[in-house]
């Protein structure tokens, strides 16, 4: 939403890994594992993307409401905040935090639409309600960065022009993980940057070189988005529902 | 919201009540911004969301209003409420100007080149922090009389902007310090349209009279033609390619002490870039905070 990084509530908020990857207590009681807290949120991640294509709004609305989901799992407990009520709650203030409002009463409609499951079954008062408890659990700050302006920025600058679209799907993906928890939004575009050159065998050992950013830093998230892929292969439907039902067992 | 008193009503925006209240613990004064969220439709508004989160973003500074808190309430009916808790301050510039109006004196020179810098400080502020204001009027410029501070409010209509800067809504700025381009329809429109409305102001604080004041987009664009003269593609190009562009009366721009006859070469001067048509070559916040005009004035306490 603004222009400027460094200054901006976002790059003070930004976590240690070993804050983001915390199972809240209530949820740990249910048998809630780290991997099923990872799994869920992914879940949730696939859940925004979907409702998001029918209600038609752009990249960095889909991008600040999955930044806000992975925020309010830092601060609540998913036994006390269902996350298939967060995740399209979240994705109805980021369209307004964004300036593309889009209505309750249209999310409400796609809901049932995608999903049969009475699980996933909530209504417009709902929403509204869960609208006002993530606003206090994110203290009302709003603004979050993203990886993507960088992107553009930085090919061009590379001269990669030609590789916007594998990297743009590599940055979707890192939404799956918790890395805009965790990392400046550059260092993520880098990141992908990285990947998708050794993967094209481009050498831009010099161009990386002449940015003077700490290469390290930009290698270790290359890592963990290519560990991220690696383990992707074996999550099944199966994993996905057992830490689902988890949830629903009363502690 | 058993935590604050409310003394009286002050004011009362779009989206709801502002009132002075006291903060029972500390016995501290505040401005409680009440904010209705739409009965059952869609929550809470997107102006308010914005402002929030751009004050999150901003309060820190010494010339923006300080956001101290954001509290969930429920009113009578048991409708939720926001109220936004901001520090006290008991007049506006608007007023203020309209106190000397009605007693017939000017506003003393050195407190009003201290205002217009405390301006310039606080829009760099929001400028170097990606926020434009896009709303700059007396009566959002809150101020201490005895402090002599200002500070800028009302960020409802104000917005990050990413660069380049594209296509925002029209219809925001009241008209009278309402940019040209703007007026004129341009899609793509930046800080320049703050520095105008501050050049507005500042010619308001010297005759305590509106610059430009027009009653429809047409009109203003009149007031500011024959004052400036009718711009064209020499003085201001890519002035005939903008959308709201038509055939207007032939105007020669006029000496700007003529409309702000008690500023000194100086002050005119800074004017003078603070309404430049062509929005790329206005001065900015930071640049005018260097401006000459300042030299004299002491700035170690703003």
């Amino acid at each position: 939403m603004a222009a400027n990084f460094w200054t901006s509530t976002h790059y003070k908020q930004l976590l240690d890994p070993e804050d983001v990857d915390v199972v809240h207590p209530p949820d740990r009681e249910r048998g809630i594992t780290v991997e099923d807290f990872k799994l869920i949120k992914m879940q949730m991640v696939t859940y925004i993307w979907k409702l998001a294509q029918h209600v038609k709004v752009r990249q960095r609305v889909i991008a600040t409401a999955v930044t806000y989901m992975r925020r309010v799992y830092t601060r609540k407990s998913m036994s006390e905040y269902d996350p298939r009520l967060v995740a399209p709650a979240c994705l109805y203030l980021a369209a307004k935090a964004e300036e593309s409002t889009v209505q309750a009463k249209a999310l409400v409609f796609y809901i049932k639409k995608i999903y049969a499951d009475e699980k996933y079954r909530y209504d417009m008062k709902d929403i509204l309600e869960m609208e006002m408890k993530i606003l206090e659990a994110l203290n009302y700050y709003l603004v979050v960065f993203h990886p993507y302006r960088s992107l553009t920025h930085l090919l061009q600058d590379a001269g990669m022009e030609d590789m916007t679209q594998f990297t743009w799907g590599l940055v979707n993906d890192t939404y799956k993980m918790d890395l805009i928890l965790v990392h400046p939004p550059h260092l993520i575009a880098l990141a992908c940057i990285y990947i998708a050159s050794v993967y094209k065998d481009r050498d831009t050992t010099s161009w990386f070189e002449e940015l003077r950013v700490d290469m390290n830093v930009v290698k270790n998230i290359a890592v963990e988005i290519l560990d991220f892929y690696e383990n992707h292969r074996s999550i099944t439907e199966e994993r996905v529902t057992a830490a689902f039902s988890k949830l629903a067992l009363k502690a | 919201m058993e935590a604050f008193e409310k003394l009286e009503k002050v004011g009362e925006g779009t989206y709801g009540k502002v009132y002075r209240a006291r903060e029972k613990a500390t016995g501290k004064i505040v401005a409680l911004k009440k904010t209705r969220l739409h009965e059952d439709e869609e929550g809470v508004p997107p102006t308010t969301l914005r402002e929030i989160s751009i004050l999150r973003m901003l309060s820190r500074d010494p010339h923006i209003v300080r956001l101290m808190d954001v509290k969930q309430g429920q009113n009578k009916e048991g409708k939720t409420v926001l109220y936004l808790v901001f520090e006290y301050m008991d007049t506006d510039l608007k007023k203020y100007i309209r106190s000397f109006r009605s007693s017939g004196e000017s506003i003393p020179v050195n407190i009003a080149k201290s205002l217009m810098y405390q301006l310039c400080k606080g829009v760099a502020f929001c400028h170097g922090h990606g926020v434009l204001h896009r709303d700059l009027k007396p009566h959002n410029l809150l101020m201490d009389k005895k402090m002599m501070t200002l500070k800028i409010a009302d960020l409802g209509l104000a917005r990050a902007f990413t660069v380049p800067i594209k296509k925002y809504t029209h219809e925001i700025l009241t008209l009278w310090y309402r940019a040209p381009e703007v007026l004129l329809g341009a899609t793509h429109y930046s800080t320049a349209v703050d520095m105008w409305s501050v050049g507005c102001i500042f010619a308001e604080l010297v005759t305590k009279q509106a610059l430009f004041p027009g009653d429809s987009e047409l009109q203003q664009l009149l007031h500011i033609f024959r004052l400036l003269g009718t711009p064209n593609e020499k003085m201001w190009p890519g002035v005939s390619k903008l959308m709201n562009w038509h055939e207007y009366p032939q105007w020669k721009p006029q000496s700007l002490s003529t409309a702000v006859p008690n500023l000194d070469k100086d002050g005119l001067d800074l004017l003078s870039q603070m309404l430049h048509y062509e929005p790329s070559r206005r001065i900015s916040a930071k640049a005018a905070m260097e401006h000459p005009y300042f030299d004299d004035l002491n700035k170690t306490c703003l």
